[in-house]
């Protein structure tokens, strides 16, 4: 605090007026930062290993499963790309990180720099969902790529050099991408809203979805799975049959199948919504106080 | 000088805010006016919940508040305009002081080479160039007081809130801080300061904003909140060698509602205080051995907020 050194502050004062908010500088801020704290965090290490970690099934499938009952390498990494990737890793990376991606904020109530700035909400929420992409994305496509090269090796039937199986691959990327969009809006939703995100994501993702499956009738449609479903290319046939087992018999019920053009305009719609509605939250809760974090 | 400058910086009128059952602001009609003004009052007095609401982090419950001519909350157009240096530590983990004030620019959408330059600045007018590149968990309290006050600061804001700046600080920097928020004074920055010393406000200021269980008790200069003694009880405190005597003579004079001894002193507590001086006077010009000297000791603007404080607390 030097008040006598005049020359600095006429510097820093001269800049006055000179700035002018740019969204762009904004958004790019956004995302730069946003990025730069994920990557930093250990648990992004963690995440990141713990995606790779499919890649080792078909290498261990092709040393141990040697034997009629050897899956076939297109249906291996169909099984894997679907169960594995899409199911279950692109909505644990959006509880991972995009729970944190406003909660974070909330929660060190570092939140009110951020409003106290003259930055759009929406501009700051679509910077770290960007961000949030850019990081988790990438992850999830080089394990997706590690595992198509150990599914093709010393197997038949998934080559990556045919056009067929190339097509199949980038059609689990970009499903893979959009699940993960879809997840980590919906994360980023319960993060800015509600005080233990990750306890309801893994409640509504991993426990509404499934149930979900199971009731008949049309409650699937409230689930974001249903429409991932929708994007999947059609290979499996049972897909859209679903098996009950009880201690009486074996059910089944009739799943209503969603178009992927569809299921893509739901999906990307929801995307819309959750970002705004997290935009909106912001502009309307209020973090100044020392209890208000998530309540 | 420009346009703004003649127009009060922060207009609340009516101004209400309550947290449940708990009312932490209550019907405040208040005008400040540019220039460097202390909001003074104990803790929970409203003083961070004012500022909080001046900066849009909060909605009025009732009535209405503007900054720079304009409602802050979500007001982009305002928001450019202000700084903020808040009462608690709040940082990023695993950030350096450095980095802290340059995503805070960022933010303010500056290109990555002007938030350096701004950062780097800010962070040399704090003084702590030499450890900006720390991490924050590292730092000491004053520093990370510091790193705060350097964000605030380093988007040259036209109006700067600086809530309790001065907790934590050593006492050097303490006077360096004083002499900063007067620096910014001259420059024709408005500065709103808040603290419950009143110590702190009178070494930055004259002008005051006295905020007392979230109702405005006073607002004006020192002296003239001063002058409000005379509407509430005024303490004498008067040594003499007859210190019964005198407790006795003025025990039963009207507007005096409490006398108290202690050795030769007498206190006096009275809702009359010039007839009581008068009486004092008389009584010294005739038996100057009963009146040896008379102290005001609400001479202090700490006893009229003291008192004050004391007052509401009951």
């Amino acid at each position: 605090m030097s008040p006598n050194n005049t020359a600095e502050p006429d510097i820093l004062w001269a800049q006055r007026g000179a700035i002018q908010p740019g969204l762009l500088q904004q958004f790019r801020a956004s995302v730069a930062h946003s990025f730069i704290i994920m990557t930093r965090r250990r648990r992004f290490a963690l995440a990141a290993a713990l995606t790779f970690l499919p890649a080792l099934v078909p290498i261990m499938e092709s040393f141990f499963g040697r034997s009629v009952y050897a899956l076939m390498a297109s249906e291996l990494f169909t099984r894997l790309a679907e169960k594995l990737y899409i199911d279950l890793l692109s909505p644990l990376l959006g509880l991972f990180f995009a729970t944190m991606l406003i909660a974070e904020d909330v929660e060190l109530r570092t939140i009110n720099y951020i409003l106290t700035r003259p930055i759009r909400r929406g501009i700051w929420v679509l910077g770290r969902f960007t961000a949030f992409l850019l990081a988790a994305a990438p992850i999830l496509l080089v394990s997706l790529a590690i595992t198509a090269v150990a599914c093709s090796v010393e197997r038949q039937g998934f080559v990556l050099s045919n056009f067929t199986d190339l097509k199949l691959f980038f059609h689990y990327v970009a499903v893979q991408t959009i699940a993960l969009a879809a997840y980590g809006a919906f994360s980023l939703f319960l993060g800015a809203l509600t005080k233990r995100p990750i306890v309801y994501g893994v409640l509504l993702i991993y426990g509404w979805q499934r149930v979900a499956a199971f009731v008949p009738g049309v409650v699937d449609f409230l689930t974001i799975q249903k429409y991932i479903d929708g994007l999947k290319p059609v290979l499996a046939t049972q897909r859209n049959l679903v098996e009950i087992q009880t201690a009486l018999g074996t059910f089944q019920r009739e799943v209503f199948a969603v178009g992927a053009v569809k299921a893509l305009v739901v999906l990307l719609v929801l995307i819309g919504l959750f970002l705004g509605a997290s935009a909106l939250s912001l502009r309307t809760r209020e973090f100044g106080g020392d209890k208000t974090a998530g309540s | 000088m420009n346009e703004h400058s003649l127009k009060p910086v922060i207009e609340a009128r009516c101004l209400s805010k309550w947290f449940g059952e708990v009312v932490a602001l209550n019907n405040l009609t208040v005008s400040i006016d540019p220039g460097v003004t202390g909001v003074l009052g104990p803790n929970g007095a409203g003083k961070s919940t004012f500022i909080k609401l001046a900066l849009g982090l909060y909605a009025p419950s009732r009535g209405e508040i503007r900054v720079l001519g304009e409602p802050p909350r979500n007001n982009y157009r305002v928001l450019s305009r202000i700084g903020w240096c808040p009462e608690v530590d709040h940082f990023y983990d695993h950030i350096s002081g450095f980095e802290f004030v340059y995503w805070l620019c960022r933010y303010w959408g500056m290109s990555p080479r002007a938030a350096e330059t701004a950062a780097e600045r800010a962070c040399e007018m704090v003084r702590i160039t030499d450890r900006m590149d720390d991490p924050v968990d590292e730092y000491s309290k004053g520093m990370r007081q510091r790193i705060k006050i350097a964000q605030a600061l380093a988007l040259s804001p036209e109006l700067i809130f600086l809530d309790e700046p001065m907790n934590g600080l050593d006492p050097r920097s303490r006077e360096e801080m004083y002499a900063l928020i007067r620096e910014l004074g001259n420059r024709g920055i408005s500065v709103l300061v808040s603290s419950h010393i009143l110590y702190e406000i009178e070494r930055i200021t004259d002008n005051v904003v006295l905020l007392i269980g979230g109702a405005l008790i006073a607002q004006g200069r020192v002296r003239e909140i001063r002058e409000l003694i005379d509407r509430y009880p005024h303490t004498i405190q008067v040594l003499s060698d007859q210190p019964a005597l005198l407790a006795k003579r003025f025990a039963g004079e009207p507007g005096v509602f409490a006398v108290e001894t202690k050795g030769s002193a007498v206190t006096i507590r009275t809702l009359t205080p010039d007839s009581c001086y008068d009486a004092l006077n008389a009584l010294a010009a005739e038996s100057p051995d009963w009146v040896r000297s008379i102290e005001c000791v609400d001479n202090n603007l700490q006893a009229v907020f003291d008192y004050l404080t004391r007052k509401n607390a009951l």
